[in-house]
Order: C-alpha cells, then sequence, then structure tokens
C-alpha cells in the first residue's frame, strides 16, 4: 500500500477557499484523492469543487471523519491552525505553506512529540501515491506507478527526478517532499525506515541539496538499518559560500559541514551511489535493479 | 537577514545586555562628535555584514579626536570582502581582562535552540568546540520553556566559571536567550563577552541574524531589508520577490525552485558559465516573469537565457505570457531556451513559441541545457 497515504485516506484542505487551495483541491480531486472536506475559518456552509466546507477542524472530522490533512493557509496561521489539527487527532499533515516563521516551527514540533501525527514540510511539494492519491501541489503527469521511493527536499526537483525516471520506465510507489526550510517536522531517516518496511517499494532515491545535516545523518542511518538500495543526488555542488539559494535552508556556513560535497562522501561512504546529474539518477537506478 | 553590529547591539540593550556606549555616524564630522560625547579612547569599527573585520583591518582604536576623524574618514572608503563600508560605529574602549563566549543558535535537524557558552571567546565557536573542546558547554534547550537561569548557571560552572562571575554570566545568558527568543534569531551570539573589571561584563561584538519568515512580526524594528542588499541586481531581486545572486558568467538562469535552480547552475557550470541564480519559488504571474526576464537580462554580457520551470503551485501559462511580453517589447536578440513541464504544459509551449522562445520538450534538463549549448555554438 506505499506509504503515508492511499486512495481511501479521508482527506482535508485547510485554506480551501483562498486561490492556491481552490485550484489544487481541483487537480488533487481530479487525481482521484479522497477528498472528504474542507476548512476556512468563517466560511462554513461554502462549497468548493462540490467538497463542504467547515469553519473548524472539529467539526469537519466529526462530520465527515477527515483522517489527513493539508494546509493551504498563510505563514501567519501555520502554528495555530497546526495546533488545533493536531488536538483533534489528525494523522497526517501536510505543510505546503512557504515562508513559516521557523521558531513556530520549533514550537509545533515539540507541541507533536507526544502525539503520534506525521507532519511533513513546511515548504513541502507534498506527498504522492502515485496512481492513487495526492496530498499536495506536485504536478501528477510528472509521475508513473512503480516500485521506487522518492524522497526528497525540494518539490521542482523532485519532479525533475521523477519525470526522467518515469519516461525511462521507472515509476514511483510514494513520494515524499520534506521541504528545505531550516527546520523541517519529518527528517529523511523517518522516511527511509518508512520505505524500508513498505512491501510496495525496492528502491529508494533521495534528492538533496546544500545546507543542513540531513543527508549526512540520513548516510548514518542508512548505514545502521537500511537494507534497501539507495541512490541519490545532491544539487549544488557550485553554490557560493554564505549565500542564500533560496530555499531558507540552502546556506553553506564556513565550516564544511552542509556542502554538497561533504553530503556526497557521507552517502558514498554509507554504500549509497550519488549521481553527479538529475538524469544520472536513471542509470544508478538501473544499475542498482540489475544487481539486487 | 544579518543584522548590522550596531543593529544587534541596540537589540541586546533593550533586554538587558551590557554594550559598551556607542553611536553609529556615516561622517568624520560626525564621529568626532560621538566620540566628544562617549569619550576618548574609541573603536572605530566599519559596519558590514561580514565576520573576519579584525583581520580585515576594519577595526581600529583612536585615542584622539583627529585620528577619530582620520580613521572614520579612511574606513568609510574602504570596503570589506568587497563590501563597502557605509557606517562606522564608534564604540567606547575598555580594557580587557578576560574574553568568553555566548551563543543561542538552532539545531535544523533536531529541531530546538541550542545554547553555547564557552570560558573562551574572541575565536569562531568552531575554532572553539575543535580546538578547545573543554572550555565549551552546548545543550539544546525546550522553545516552549526557554533557558531558565537555573540552567544557565550549571552551563558556566561546568566550563570553570566562578563564584561570583557565575551569577553575572549566567544572568547575560538568559538576557541573550530573549533576544533569541522575542526577535526570532536564527542566531544571536555575543562573541566575545568581555571581562572588563571584576564582575562587571561588557558584549564587545554582538552578532544577530533574524529569521526572514518573521520579519513580518518585527516591524517596530524598522529595519531596512533591502538596503542592506549591497548588490543591486540581489536589492532588485529582493524587491519583486524572487532570490537572485549575481555569479561571473554569461548564461542567465530562471528557474521555479530553488533545488532545481541548483542543479540547473550545475549542469550549466558543465561546459559553461551561469551569469546568475535566480529562483521564484511558488508565487509566478504574468508580472512576475515580465519582472523576471527584466532583472536577468541586465546583467551585462549575456549571451542565453534559460527558463527551467515546472506547472505544481505555479501557473507556468500565466509566467509564460511575461516572458513573451517582454520578448517582445525589448527585442530580445539573445536565444532563449525553455524547459517546462506540468500541468498545462503544452498551452505553455504554445505561448512560448508564439514569442520566439525555444521549448526543448525533452524531460531532462540535460539535454535542455546541451540544446542552449548547441545554439550558441551554432549546430542547434
Amino acid at each position: 500500500m506505499s506509504i503515508l497515504l492511499n486512495r481511501e485516506t479521508k482527506a482535508l484542505i485547510q485554506g480551501i477557499t483562498g486561490r492556491v487551495g481552490q485550484s489544487q483541491t481541483r487537480w488533487m480531486l481530479e487525481y482521484g484523492t479522497n477528498i472528504v472536506a474542507g476548512v476556512t475559518p468563517g466560511k462554513g456552509g461554502w462549497v468548493v469543487e462540490g467538497i463542504p466546507v467547515y469553519d473548524t477542524v472539529a467539526e469537519a472530522v466529526a462530520e465527515q471523519g477527515a483522517e489527513a490533512s493539508v494546509f493551504f493557509v498563510p505563514p501567519q496561521s501555520v502554528k495555530e491552525t497546526a495546533i488545533q489539527t493536531i488536538d483533534v487527532g489528525i494523522k497526517l499533515i501536510v505543510v505546503i505553506t512557504e515562508h513559516v516563521p521557523v521558531h513556530d516551527v520549533m514550537e509545533i514540533r515539540e507541541y507533536a512529540t507526544d502525539s503520534d501525527v506525521q507532519i511533513v514540510g513546511p515548504t513541502s511539494p507534498g506527498i504522492i501515491t502515485v496512481g492513487e492519491a495526492k496530498l499536495g501541489i506536485m504536478p501528477g503527469n510528472m509521475f508513473k506507478p512503480g516500485r521506487i521511493g522518492l524522497i526528497s527536499r525540494s518539490g521542482t526537483l523532485s519532479y525533475e527526478v521523477s519525470v526522467n525516471l518515469a519516461t525511462a520506465g521507472f515509476g514511483q510507489s510514494t513520494a515524499v517532499g520534506i521541504g528545505a526550510d531550516p527546520v523541517v517536522f519529518t527528517n529523511v531517516p523517518e522516511l527511509l525506515h518508512l520505505f524500508e518496511e513498505d512491501l510496495d517499494t525496492d528502491l529508494v532515491v533521495l534528492v538533496g541539496e546544500v545546507g543542513g545535516v540531513q543527508e549526512e545523518e540520513a548516510a548514518e542511518y542508512i548505514k545502521k538499518s537500511i537494507t534497501k538500495p539507495v541512490v541519490a543526488y545532491i544539487a549544488g555542488l557550485n553554490a557560493p559560500q554564505e549565500k542564500r539559494m533560496g530555499h531558507a535552508g540552502a546556506i553553506i556556513q564556513g565550516d564544511g559541514r552542509g556542502t554538497a560535497q561533504n553530503k556526497v562522501s557521507a552517502l558514498q561512504e554509507a554504500g549509497v551511489e550519488v549521481a553527479q546529474f538529475p538524469a544520472e539518477v536513471v542509470r544508478l537506478v538501473q544499475k542498482r535493479l540489475a544487481s539486487s | 537577514m544579518r543584522l548590522y553590529e550596531f543593529e544587534a547591539s541596540g537589540l541586546f540593550a533593550r533586554k538587558g545586555i551590557p554594550v559598551p556606549r556607542n553611536a553609529v555616524v556615516t561622517s568624520p564630522q560626525e564621529a568626532r562628535e560621538k566620540a566628544e560625547e562617549i569619550g576618548l579612547p574609541v573603536m572605530l569599527k566599519a559596519q558590514v555584514l561580514t565576520g573576519g573585520r579584525g583581520l580585515a583591518g576594519a577595526v581600529q582604536a583612536a585615542e584622539s579626536l583627529d585620528q577619530v576623524e582620520r580613521g572614520t574618514e579612511s574606513l568609510l572608503a574602504s570596503s570589506v570582502k568587497g563590501l563597502p563600508v557605509q557606517q562606522v560605529m564608534v564604540a567606547q574602549k575598555v580594557d580587557v581582562a578576560k574574553e568568553l563566549y555566548l551563543g543561542v543558535i538552532i539545531d535544523g535537524y533536531r529541531g530546538t535552540p541550542v545554547v553555547i557558552v564557552s570560558s573562551e571567546g574572541g575565536v569562531s565557536v568552531n575554532q572553539l568546540v575543535m580546538e578547545q573542546p573543554k572550555s565549551v558547554a552546548m545543550r539544546p534547550v525546550s522553545i516552549s520553556k526557554g533557558l531558565r537561569l537555573a540552567e544557565a548557571r550549571e552551563m558556566c560552572r561546568e566550563v570553570g566559571i566562578e563564584g561570583h562571575e557565575v551569577t553575572q554570566v549566567a544572568s547575560i545568558f538568559t538576557a541573550l536567550y530573549r533576544v533569541f527568543e522575542s526577535y526570532d534569531c536564527l542566531v544571536a551570539e555575543i562573541n566575545p563577552l568581555a571581562r572588563v573589571t571584576q564582575g562587571k561584563y561588557l558584549g564587545l561584538d554582538a552578532k544577530v541574524e533574524i529569521d526572514d519568515s518573521s520579519l513580518y512580526r518585527h516591524i517596530d524594528l524598522h529595519l531596512d531589508v533591502e538596503g542592506r542588499i549591497d548588490n543591486p541586481l540581489e536589492r532588485k531581486g529582493r524587491e519583486i520577490g524572487v532570490t537572485y545572486v549575481e555569479l561571473d558568467g554569461d548564461i542567465g538562469l530562471i528557474a521555479s525552485g530553488a533545488g532545481l535552480g541548483m542543479a540547473s547552475m550545475d549542469i550549466i557550470k558543465q561546459k559553461m558559465r551561469p551569469a546568475n541564480f535566480l529562483e521564484t519559488g511558488g508565487g509566478i504571474t504574468e508580472e512576475l516573469l515580465y519582472d523576471v526576464m527584466d532583472l536577468v537580462m541586465r546583467k551585462e554580457g549575456l549571451r542565453a537565457v534559460f527558463i527551467n520551470i515546472y506547472g505544481g503551485i505555479n501557473p507556468i501559462h500565466e509566467g509564460a505570457k511575461g516572458v513573451g511580453k517582454y520578448m517582445k517589447e525589448h527585442n530580445v536578440s539573445i536565444p532563449v531556451v525553455a524547459k517546462a513541464l506540468g500541468n498545462r504544459q503544452e498551452e505553455t509551449w504554445e505561448i512560448f513559441r508564439e514569442h520566439g522562445v525555444h521549448v526543448v520538450a525533452d524531460v531532462s534538463t540535460e539535454k535542455a541545457i546541451e540544446y542552449l549549448a548547441g545554439l550558441l555554438e551554432g549546430t542547434a
């Protein structure tokens, strides 16, 4: 059944009445997502794309049994929205919103520690279980059903890698974009663990980029706990130091950690094959699948 | 966003961290007046957003008012690591008996603040950790609870601070945490924290970086966001709401995501040189891509522009109209190559083609950049 999401998952759209929320709801419905409700405070009673809108997440859960939620709310509302959503017992939250204050992310993460909710993002492109459902903004036509698990820090770059894989005949089971902010809710190893356990996934592709230590930590985890083959690509070999390359997390500090080079060597040491360029991922996947 | 030292020092003072008397000036005459008020001798410190000012000669002592004027004049005419000096901080000069380090940073992976104290100071915390690990204590703290005084005291004792000094340093430590917490900092550092006399400490340098995403809740600080970006193209990028980083090549780049932009840059760099990095994030509109073309085209000596965009959250067909409008109005004569995939891709290609943009329908960025290289060599 792949990971986190499938065609049965009852989904809730928070911020459904906004311009982006509305158009993305249409794309998600078209893809097959089982959207049961929307929430926008003050807009209870509206209907968007045939989906009933509620004032509060509690009502949406009580009336429609929503289990998972995707956020298209403004950055300054993410903290309150997340706390309410965790409190009503939603088990999966995907935060698409960009520019969420980092201190708010840390607060939400601490708040969620004692509950069994899985939160992905912020600045996430979402989660897609290919051919079944998507909770997010990724274009569905860039993916094809198959047996590769995809974990990415960057949205657009994950589309690039998946469409290249799909074109070469390698489809995906589930693709998850964790977001590239300085602090994210779900780190790479948690997803590696889920893909390791997933019967529908044979190989994992990790798409990383400069900044932070996600890839270095992932390398440690792979050494200890992952038996499935992993192929990686790290963007930003040519990123200048101390310049922020768009993603808030993509800044290389002067101490050597966080550089693309450091990530590549850590991953290689853990037995991961690392592509030099996005399309090379296809060749490495082919090679690893042939030898396993 | 990194703050200038005088701004950071101001935040320190607001939260109860003792700092030397100081003022920021923009002319030698003003420096003379402020130095008179503060009292000689003073330190003259160039206000630039980079570290290592001491080694670069951007921090000088002045014993007389004439020295203050001359020093300020020479600093204002200089630049540090390529950044022109526009402001100078005049600060009371103190005799330092001992230097320490205090810092609050974020452990991005674990998602918590980390507080750090060292009984040594004046060098970078990375260097302290590597060379004198015993002088450093560091701990994660709960974002909801913050740094408690008892915890701060305990950490001070761990690194060998003793007696009455513990009380002084620990209370400054908690004040620094309040700065971090109140102003949504990514980094708040006092380095060095100097003991000037028995039991009296002053923060001699202030490093604060505020989270860009949180600036909206600190408008009361009246920080000039665009003004601190020296590069005019990068400043323009900030104004229109995209990330632009100027590079030294001649191939313009427009990408709809940071990771995709970095990957494109890596691929261009194989055989050519990128003129810039530019990523739009999820806010593409017709107007935005018009402005983005206008920005990228400002770079001198551009030979071609490569556009790499995905229709996920972005309405790329709208973006294509903006590019087309710019090309038509400005008679763009260099090749513009676009790779555009995702929602409404065919419609987007159509609009691009109508306006003379070369569309590469292949799914690989490598192929698209190869095509661009071919156009420049006259082989495509």
